[in-house]
């Protein structure tokens, strides 16, 4: 990742033959069924299309002084780091009864846009895209907006793509929501 | 109560009220969420105590600074160019204008924005523009910045805004015993591993402090759907098996409250690499690294709002860290962790993977955090009523006061202060002690 203030898309000049436009569209439509599933809370589905070797991280924001050498976000701490089987446990644990975090759910909306193709190989395509998402918890209305910027690498499987990396670049140094459970990345 | 009484009045007797009913246990539930008590206790505690606002690992270099707050007051916390640390108060002596935009950076001054004075990095006043046109004779001395009282221990930095009272040392007192254990036990004591992390929750600073300082009566309740997980580790199942009833402890002191376990069949070392045991700091006594080597975890808080962590959980660790839960509104805080490892570890990769795993189970997308907020914000909205007040409702903190199964430590074997066997689970003493030190401070008798 840059150090700049979030991660830009090196401009790649890939030409946009018929098949990377073909895989743009496949792409864009994956991040956006995956979205449906989070504000669904269809988590073992969306569980469903991660490869073995996932991580997802959300790196911690720090604001500096503009023209600062050090990162705004952070390379040593995060919010979290979760691989597959840690994903997997989660999943496992939101569903349960007294997984307070979640229960009642939250409702939750993910706005996905400024998809972009980053590098594209033979099995593996880097995406970015932005995202807002809306979460309210409670019964007062109140209301949270968790605002990011996404890359996601996806790996072509039998089963169509999976989500084999990601990081989560909030736009926020202080994370505006109560806790941020699986459904809001 | 005084039904309709202003808020003022309406403070001081809650505070009064506090003091009646902690004989019974009790407080009332109001203090968590009240304008009035919330004005008192940014000027009663935070402004008198001393305030966790940093490491000295954080800034490594002369210059490097990061924006701190004591209580709500912003402050800057800086390396001068002799190495020597300061809380300046960020508040240009002209008309008051901030410096510090960034939460940390480098400098060897801080200009004003506004109209240029410039100071440098030990708080001295040297610029100010169309000085000898404007001024007859500016006393640049009395103009220099603010400073908070700044002392530290163990690299853990602390300030406070009055310039009188106990030094850090006696402020601390006999809890200073279980901090040396918990926050320097290696010889070449703990680091800072990046930057603190923050979140923004309802929650009132005196809950999660309480929680730390012993409240394991939670852990099976908000805690329960992350426990059955596969997560457990091998090591952890067996602390498990034992039962922690017998391996946990509580210790009270004069004003500050914590808790650990210990485990008693073998040296653990709070599972660190075994290394860990040729490194341990050599200005502890035999009891303090005998305690260390059969630690699992310690917790604790240093009123008022400073929380400790060092150990291992189910899901991750050893780890250390320190937390504030500083206060940004009446029933509202924003919780800042700093992720802590003996310098010895820094480069291990490996165990660094481990510290973070725990670590971050406390963090906002944390399994174990994310139950806690969610539990505590509701403390938040339903005592801040008219029900409250009312119906005079009150906390209970009385677990143990009459009668506790709980057993005394009177044998010298652990440290000072009160301690007792299984007493975060059978005794609520602990949160007595800290709503103890908070009702001393609140009516102004310390
Ligand atoms: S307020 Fe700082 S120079 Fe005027
Ligand atoms: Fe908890």
């Amino acid at each position: 990742m840059q150090s700049g203030t979030h991660p830009q898309l090196d401009e790649t000049g890939d030409e946009w033959t018929p098949e990377r436009m073909q895989r743009f569209f496949e792409v864009r439509e994956f991040l956006l069924r995956e979205a449906n599933l989070l504000d669904q809370f269809e988590l073992e589905r969306w569980a469903d299309h991660l490869t073995e070797d996932v991580e997802i991280r959300v790196p911690v924001r720090v604001a500096r002084d503009a023209g600062s050498d050090r990162p705004e976000y952070s390379d040593s701490n995060h919010h979290l780091v979760v691989g597959h089987r840690d994903l997997l446990e989660r999943v496992a644990r939101l569903e349960k009864e007294y997984a307070w975090a979640e229960n009642p759910r939250s409702r939750v909306r993910h706005t996905i846009g400024n998809v972009q193709l980053g590098e594209v190989t033979a099995d593996t395509v880097e995406v970015f895209n932005n995202q807002v998402v809306y979460r309210e918890r409670g019964t007062d209305g109140e209301s949270d907006t968790i605002s990011a910027r996404r890359r996601s690498h996806l790996r072509e499987t039998d089963e169509g793509f999976a989500l084999a990396d990601r990081d989560v670049f909030i736009d926020h140094t202080i994370v505006p929501s109560r806790n941020l459970t699986l459904p809001l990345l | 109560m005084s039904k309709a009484g202003n808020r003022a009045e309406r403070a001081e007797e809650l505070i009064e009220q506090t003091g009646e009913a902690l004989d019974d246990g009790k407080h009332p539930m109001r203090i968590f969420n009240d304008d009035g008590i919330y004005e008192r206790e940014l000027q009663r505690i935070f402004a008198k105590t001393w305030n966790f606002i940093g490491h000295e690992s954080e800034l490594e270099e002369p210059g490097d600074y990061a924006r701190r707050y004591i209580g709500e007051d912003p402050y800057i916390f800086v390396r001068d160019e002799e190495g020597e640390l300061h809380a300046f108060y960020d508040s240009c002596c002209h008309r008051g204008a901030q410096f510090v935009r960034a939460e940390q950076g480098n400098t060897s001054h801080f200009q004003c924005p506004y109209h240029g004075w410039t100071y440098r990095n030990d708080g001295e006043l040297t610029v100010v523009p169309y000085e000898d046109e404007r001024y007859d004779d500016l006393d640049k001395e009395a103009a220099s910045l603010v400073e908070a009282e700044v002392e530290t221990y163990k690299g853990f930095v602390f300030a406070r805004v009055v310039e009188d009272g106990p030094s850090l040392d006696e402020y601390l007192e006999e809890f200073k015993w279980y901090l040396d254990i918990a926050l320097d036990p290696t010889e070449e004591g703990l680091t800072v591993v990046g930057e603190p992390r923050r979140v923004r929750a309802e929650v009132d600073w005196k809950v999660p402090g309480e929680n730390f300082a012993g409240d394991s009566y939670h852990l099976a309740h908000t805690h329960g759907s992350s426990f059955e997980l596969e997560y457990s580790s091998s090591i952890w199942e067996r602390f498990d098996a034992a039962g922690p009833l017998s391996q946990s402890y509580s210790v009270m002191t004069d004003t500050h409250a914590g808790e650990y376990y210990l485990f008693d069949e073998e040296p653990i070392y709070m599972d660190y690499p075994e290394k860990i045991e040729d490194h341990m700091n050599s200005d502890l006594s035999e009891r303090q690294r005998e305690m260390f080597s059969k630690s699992m975890f310690i917790t604790g808080t240093i009123f008022p709002n400073a929380s400790i962590w060092h150990g291992f959980n189910p899901i991750g660790g050893p780890w250390a860290s320190i937390r504030l839960w500083r206060p940004v509104g009446p029933g509202e805080s924003e919780i800042v962790s700093w992720l802590l490892v003996p310098k010895e570890l820094e480069d291990d990769e490996e165990f660094l993977e481990r510290a973070k795993a725990g670590y971050q189970s406390l963090s906002p997308g944390g399994v174990l955090e994310a139950d806690d907020t969610e539990v505590w914000s509701g403390i938040s909205e339903s005592s801040n009523s008219a029900t409250a007040i009312e119906r005079d409702v009150r906390a209970d903190i009385s677990g143990g006061l009459e009668e506790s199964d709980a057993v005394p430590i009177t044998d010298g074997s652990h440290g000072p202060g009160e301690v007792i066997r299984a007493g975060p689970y059978l005794d609520e003493v602990y949160a007595r002690t800290l709503f103890n030190s908070w009702h001393e401070f609140m009516s102004e008798q310390r």
